[in-house]
């Protein structure tokens, strides 16, 4: 196989339920080494999309490549490559933490042993506790646990800070993901579904926004923040004929505006000063602020 | 040495820990020998993927700032840059040029600039010698 070949390559998927298409000619291609996020609302169509990459669901139309394998055809080796935590996971209640962390073991080639005695270290998980009697982020630093000992190449998590207590969850999906990638600087991908896109700011590196299983947006993450920006001007007196084309009016009150510009702050920077404000600042959006920008109804940026 | 990333500025987030460490290393805060953080540790206290604090070594290593020493990490090297003078130049002219845009909007006049830039250079030459007496 080619170093070049993605970790992922989803080629207009498409994956009907009844009447409905839940995913409708997706493409997407997530580099290898990369920490990528998918980003979408409840229903957008992202936990059918992993589904497909599992083999959990047969694509409609198109198709999808982990590695560059079919995961219908070279299931195997496909699965013995990544690791994937679903949103809601269960263990088997009545084993302990170490009966489940030995049964997920068995069906991995590699096994780390010493990855998981410092995230167990860092988790203060206790051993012999039954996973029926953990809470839901301790289930999930488990499941976390389980599936980056295994050293898959390929990590793919679904919605898996939902539920959790904020404060919690930041850190040890940091910890988590950091773990897992500095293994093997440059070759561990990351694959992440996720509507609370704040948690992940500084980790994504590449994103794409899905709605109605359909591609909205792909962008890398620096060039995400590059191009959106929020412009806030305040004139002496409200401007009377004020020039702005290619720019989404936020807010306007009084002498006040605020802005929304898509790469062309530039140009709307240039005629908001030749009004000569008062004040002129420009800041870029967070991803979360794009996600929602990119989503919302209204005239197009 | 300290990080403060802002994901508002809209600048690159490996490019703002490539300018604080020169601006670290031209302050004195950084000294030639002393060692960076590494790479996970510093990524997990940032918040930010480990590739972004990879990124931002590379390129401090590609502009002569750091060497890696295997096995052993990043450290600030003695200040002998790789480029020849006039390639420095143009290097630096382009930020000032983005600094002489920024004073345009912000109504900052020319004779104002170049005292500011005086000012400046005066504090880094200050710092600079605290620290080295430090």
């Amino acid at each position: 196989m080619n170093a070049d070949t993605p970790a992922i390559a989803i080629d207009r998927l498409r994956r009907r339920f009844g009447a409905n298409d839940a995913v409708n000619g997706l493409t997407l291609n997530v580099p290898r080494g990369s920490c990528y996020g998918f980003f979408g609302r409840n229903g957008a169509g992202k936990t059918t999309t992993i589904k497909c990459l599992l083999d959990l669901l047969r694509p409609t139309a198109g198709t999808v490549r982990v590695f560059g394998m079919d995961p219908a055809r070279d299931e195997v080796e496909v699965k013995s490559r990544l690791a994937y935590v679903p949103d809601n996971v269960a263990f088997y209640p009545w084993m302990t933490v170490r009966d489940t962390l030995d049964y997920f073991a068995s069906f991995r080639r590699k096994w780390n042993a010493e990855t998981e005695r410092a995230l167990l270290d860092r988790f203060q998980l206790d051993l012999w506790r039954k996973t029926g009697h953990l809470s839901k982020g301790q289930r999930t630093q488990l499941a976390l646990t389980a599936a980056i000992c295994g050293e898959p190449e390929l990590l793919v998590l679904d919605e898996p800070t939902s539920g959790l207590d904020p404060i919690v969850r930041r850190e040890f999906i940091q910890t988590v993901i950091g773990a897992f990638q500095d293994a093997d600087p440059g070759q561990r991908t990351v694959f992440v579904s996720t509507h609370l896109i704040a948690e992940f700011e500084g980790l994504i590196d590449r994103f794409t926004i899905i709605e109605k299983g359909r591609e909205l947006l792909t962008l890398e993450a620096d060039s995400a923040r590059e191009r959106y920006k929020k412009v806030h001007a305040r004139f002496a007196s409200e401007p009377a004929d004020l020039d702005v084309a290619g720019a989404r009016v936020m807010r306007r009150r009084g002498r006040e505006i605020e802005l929304l510009v898509n790469g062309n702050a530039a140009d709307v920077l240039a005629r908001l000063s030749a009004q000569s404000p008062e004040t002129l600042t420009t800041e870029a959006l967070t991803l979360e602020e794009i996600f929602v920008t990119t989503l919302q109804p209204g005239p197009a940026v | 040495m300290r990080f403060q990333l802002n994901f508002k500025s809209g600048k690159p987030v490996y490019l703002q820990m490539v300018d604080q460490v020169k601006a670290a290393v031209a302050a004195g805060a950084l000294r030639d020998g002393e060692p960076l953080p590494s790479i996970r540790p510093l990524a997990e206290e940032l918040r930010v993927n480990r590739n972004t604090v990879a990124k931002a070594y590379t390129e401090l290593e590609a502009q002569g700032v750091i060497e890696t020493l295997a096995g052993k990490g990043c450290f600030v090297r003695a200040a002998a840059s790789p480029l020849r003078k006039d390639a420095r130049v143009r290097l630096l002219a382009e930020s000032v040029d983005e600094a002489v845009v920024q004073a345009h909007h912000l109504q900052i006049d020319k004779s104002e600039f170049v005292r500011l830039a005086e000012d400046r250079f005066d504090r880094f030459a200050d710092q600079r010698d605290r620290a080295a007496r430090g």
